[in-house]
């Protein structure tokens, strides 16, 4: 794909991530937050807009635990979510 | 007879006059030569004097040359008309001074351009690929495009050398442009001694590849898993708001994002602008 080396055609560039990397949770210790978001995009046929509230605290947990440099939630999209959670649900 | 004569004669006259003036041997070869044509009669005619004038600065070839190649003559034989071809001359020389100039300028503007284009971009914020960073105020402030939807599906590989299970924990997820995702990958180290990894990603389709930004993931560091251990490794991004306005990516439902792990050893660069 993008390793065709062919002159003159554009080539992936890959960037790196905003925020940069995040630490790998060797203890698990945000395990039951990641199980509960799968659980949610199983049950709604895995459209993200319904389970951003547990994509939140999935993120809140790791912050928490340092496993995530704090961020207020407006910065990485959770706008709507702060102020009132029934926004979010009411989205489809 | 005479032109046998002629060229034992010539050599040997313009080494006695090499000797004799050694600042100008051509121009002094040259005179010579015009006493050895036959048909000189002795006295400068015009003909000759003509000769000699059409040889301005140019550095003649040895004697030896003359004879194959005559000398540069003006065309007309009329000293007013002559005048006027030199001034020609001239005119053509300043001319084609300016064109080679041009050209070698033309030449060094187009090597000069590269780094400059790329100033420009910095500094405007054009041409996509050099823009500097301003996300952080833009995934405050954008909005979701709700009528579009987008299915990105998610997929795995690992280098041959690196013997981890790696592979994502959900087979796609449907995003609109604009807001957060979030998605999880697993790995798995089965081997008995603590393996590091690094990764590098891959966006399908190319062209939607520059609106796909990631707010953090696991890509471009180096990872330590130890033996046995698992990890959960997510990845959190969004699609840029302005792919909804782009007319190429109307026809573009499906993003796959891919992610390969490598082993990294000492001294291993993966071959992409890596993070910190």
């Amino acid at each position: 794909m993008s390793t065709a080396m062919n002159f003159g055609t554009k080539s992936f560039q890959p960037r790196p991530p905003d925020k940069g990397s995040f630490p790998l949770d060797h203890f698990g210790e945000c395990k039951s937050f990641k199980e509960k978001f799968m659980k949610c995009l199983r049950d709604n046929n895995f459209e993200n807009a319904l389970c951003r509230n547990q994509s939140k605290e999935y993120l809140e947990c790791r912050m928490n635990r340092q496993l995530m440099a704090q961020e207020p939630l407006e910065k990485l999209g959770f706008r709507d979510l702060i102020n009132g959670k029934s926004e979010a649900k009411n989205e489809f | 007879m005479g032109g046998l004569w002629r060229p034992r004669w010539r050599p040997i006259v313009f080494c006695g006059w090499r000797w004799s003036h050694p600042g100008s041997p051509a121009r002094a070869a040259e005179r010579v030569e015009a006493f050895l044509r036959p048909g000189w009669n002795g006295k400068g005619d015009a003909e000759w004097g003509l000769r000699w004038l059409g040889t301005w600065t140019r550095t003649s070839p040895p004697a030896r040359d003359r004879a194959v190649q005559p000398p540069r003559r003006p065309k007309s034989t009329n000293p007013f008309t002559r005048a006027q071809e030199e001034d020609w001359r001239r005119r053509n020389k300043t001319v084609l001074t300016y064109v080679v100039a041009a050209a070698v300028g033309m030449l060094g503007a187009s090597y000069a351009a590269v780094p400059l284009y790329r100033l420009y971009c910095q500094t405007t914020g054009l041409g996509g690929s050099a823009v500097a960073g301003h996300a952080s105020d833009q995934i405050e402030n954008m909005v979701p495009v709700k009528d579009r939807i987008i299915k990105v599906t998610f997929n795995a590989d690992v280098h041959a050398s690196l013997q981890w299970n790696f592979r994502p924990q959900q087979t796609e997820i449907y995003v609109v442009p604009g807001e957060t995702a979030l998605a999880f990958y697993k790995a798995k180290n089965p081997t008995d001694k603590p393996v590091i990894g690094i990764s590098t990603y891959n966006v399908v389709p190319f062209e939607a590849g520059q609106y796909f930004n990631k707010i953090q993931c696991f890509c471009f560091e180096e990872q330590r898993l130890n033996p046995q251990e698992e990890v959960d490794m997510p990845v959190f991004f969004y699609i840029d708001p302005e792919f909804a306005e782009d007319p190429k990516m109307v026809n573009v439902d499906l993003i796959t994002l891919s992610y390969t792990f490598f082993e990294a050893k000492e001294g291993y660069k993966l071959p992409v602008p890596g993070y910190n």
